[in-house]
């Protein structure tokens, strides 16, 4: 008969966020009443000759699916397949529906379909971030594949969308094409150049609109670029649509006025708004100390603004700085 | 820089006090944040306990049954969640430092809370720069604030400086003897007064011990300030007071703490080098000096050491 450990032991995972309780599935208990007959009429330490190893303890309520892991052959499949229970803890909603499934009956045939796409090392991974894909209907992913396909995309690029954005099949073919319309329409893209921003971020097609157009208009208006430049600058740098509006707009603005730089350098560099304002912004103030801030190619001693994203410190110091990390490292203890 | 075989080992060494160095706009909270999401992906990152062994008895209750050892599932880190998370670490400042105050701040991990605390009732001196403008004057008194008056600067020289700035320190030495809780007319307070400089009996009022004008290029200053009992707002208005007394009017543009009792600025670690191997060296060379230096503790007296 296996028994719980004691829960004192996942003390510290109480604690945790999880504090709706996930209930208890499973087991029947077929032999009670035969032995609840049994009490009745003999005393309690007479000996049974049946085979009870059918009769468990009830699973007690807990907050987490460690409780349950090492009676479950499905959670343990899924242990085993690097899929982190931990994780998906955390949304007990999403515990309630995977808890109900049975790895043979209900995850094989998805795993066995993802695997053509995901690949078996990042299937830990890729259930991690999106467990609830094992309750879609398995036809619907085939669907919402051949779409793809039929879309246009090579296998390559399906493989890549799919392993690169898990939540990518939860969405409805009508939504996808929904999505890849707004974005075909909004950026006036081709067919070619719209399978390439999907392959190239996957991400940011199933992302909150109102999160990209928000950007969009901070790209457009606030920061003032053309309608041509906002489609090269997203075709380079798709996460730039996916940034936080208020920082994206603060990077620009050390960029543009502090440093000076002007639209056509960051278009072609937009890798600089990629970049936390405070890196680029100790960089450059290092650089003006000493007299480099010079970012205007056809002047000398020229310094690309690539430099002062890319690269480690010393690598930075050594090559545009022209002078030892330590030195850089006493000036940011003047800021 | 120590290598270290196992996560446990690590952990336990990470009791005490570390110096870092707080960047401005960003906050003490967001720091201690920083500081224990870095170290437990560092311990994480090291070689961790082999995974429990679990007994389990199968087979029918009425034949001989089979014992066997196999791995603990609910013990794997897939399961259970990393071995150290953020909750594992006690993190306290030893004194505040404003959103926009940047400098050296002094975190006591774990058991070495318990020193931060001493540390912030031993009341050590601490010393600033404070950077501030001349001709204009804002609601707040720092950069942040609306524009509240502008003002010519051209009549204020060095000089007038650090006349207004010399003025200011004698006036706080009064009150330096009267927040030493003892009665102005006594033998006690002539015994105290004759030794030199003496700490505030109290945490309320600030004292500042000394102010000086460091570097002056109109209409930017810096002042050097060493006090006890300060927080940022208070030397924000130290330098609106300067700009009025000098009949001019001047705003705050940025504190910098340099240092805090013994803990200089040398010893404070950048944003950058919050990793497991900094943090302990740091903690190593912050231990030898509250050693060699224990009135940082616990302070005999109320006069000042140097």
């Amino acid at each position: 008969m296996t028994l719980f450990g004691p829960l004192s032991k996942y003390k510290r995972l109480l604690n945790r966020e999880t504090a709706k309780i996930m209930c208890c599935y499973t087991q029947n208990f077929t032999y009670v009443d035969s032995l609840s007959k049994q009490h009745n009429d003999c005393n309690a330490l007479q000996t049974v000759s049946e085979d009870l190893s059918g009769i468990t303890p009830f699973f007690p309520k807990t907050f987490n699916l460690a409780a349950y892991v090492n009676n479950s052959e499905t959670l343990k499949k899924l242990v085993n397949l690097n899929v982190n229970l931990s994780e998906i803890e955390k949304k007990p909603y999403v515990v309630e529906k995977i808890l109900k499934l049975d790895f043979e009956k209900d995850m094989k045939q998805h795993i066995i379909f993802l695997n053509d796409f995901v690949g078996l090392e990042e299937m830990g991974n890729f259930l991690t971030k999106n467990p609830l894909i094992l309750c879609e209907p398995i036809n619907d992913l085939q669907v919402r594949v051949n779409y793809l396909e039929s879309k246009g995309f090579k296998y390559d690029q399906v493989k890549k969308v799919i392993s690169a954005n898990p939540f990518w099949l939860m969405l409805s073919t009508v939504r996808i094409d929904r999505r890849l319309g707004y974005y075909q329409n909004y950026l006036s893209l081709c067919g070619k150049e719209v399978r390439y921003l999907a392959t190239k971020q996957p991400k940011l097609i199933t992302y909150n609109l109102h999160h990209i157009r928000t950007n969009m208009f901070v790209i457009k208006e606030e920061m003032g670029f053309e309608d041509s430049e906002l489609k090269n600058m997203v075709l380079n740098k798709p996460r730039l649509l996916m940034l936080n509006q208020k920082s994206l707009l603060q990077r620009f603005n050390f960029i543009h006025q502090v440093m000076k730089i002007p639209h056509k350098t960051i278009l072609e560099q937009p890798e600089i708004l990629l970049c936390r304002n405070f890196k680029v912004k100790q960089r450059h103030l290092f650089l003006n100390k000493l007299g480099r801030s010079q970012y205007d190619p056809k002047k000398e001693n020229y310094v690309p603004i690539k430099a002062l994203v890319e690269k480690p410190d010393t690598e930075f110091c050594r090559q545009f700085a022209k002078c030892s990390v330590n030195d850089f490292n006493l000036f940011l203890k003047t800021l | 820089m120590v290598k270290f075989r196992s996560a446990a080992l690590a952990f336990k060494s990470l009791n005490g006090v570390i110096c870092v160095y707080k960047p401005s706009c960003v906050s003490v909270k967001q720091v201690q944040h920083t500081i224990r999401t870095n170290l437990c992906r560092d311990l994480n990152a090291l070689p961790d306990r082999p995974i429990e062994q679990r007994v389990e008895i199968i087979g029918p209750t009425n034949a001989p049954m089979e014992v066997k050892l196999v791995p603990n599932y609910a013990d794997n880190p897939l399961v259970c969640g990393p071995r150290y998370i953020k909750d594992d670490f006690r993190c306290r400042v030893a004194s505040h430092l404003g959103l926009f105050s940047s400098g050296v701040l002094l975190l006591g991990l774990n058991e070495g809370t318990t020193l931060t605390y001493q540390i912030h009732a031993g009341r050590p001196t601490r010393a600033y720069k404070v950077h501030g403008q001349l001709g204009k004057a804002t609601n707040t008194y720092f950069w942040n604030g609306k524009t509240v008056e502008r003002t010519t600067y051209n009549h204020v020289t060095r000089e007038k400086i650090d006349g207004v700035v010399a003025h200011i320190q004698a006036a706080h030495q009064r009150t330096m003897f009267e927040l030493s809780g003892l009665h102005m007319e006594s033998q006690t307070t002539y015994e105290l007064a004759s030794k030199g400089l003496i700490r505030p009996a109290e945490s309320k009022l600030p004292v500042v011990y000394g102010i000086k004008c460091v570097s002056f290029e109109p209409p930017n200053f810096t002042l050097e300030i060493q006090s006890v009992n300060e927080y940022d707002k208070y030397l924000w208005t130290l330098v609106h007071d300067l700009g009025i007394q000098l009949k001019s009017s001047a705003h705050c543009t940025g504190v910098q703490c340099i240092r805090q009792g013994k803990f200089e600025l040398e010893l404070a670690l950048l944003r950058k080098h919050w990793t497991l191997e900094h943090l302990t060296n740091n903690m190593k060379i912050c231990h030898k000096l509250l050693e060699d230096n224990l009135q940082l503790l616990k302070p005999e007296s109320a006069v000042m050491m140097q």
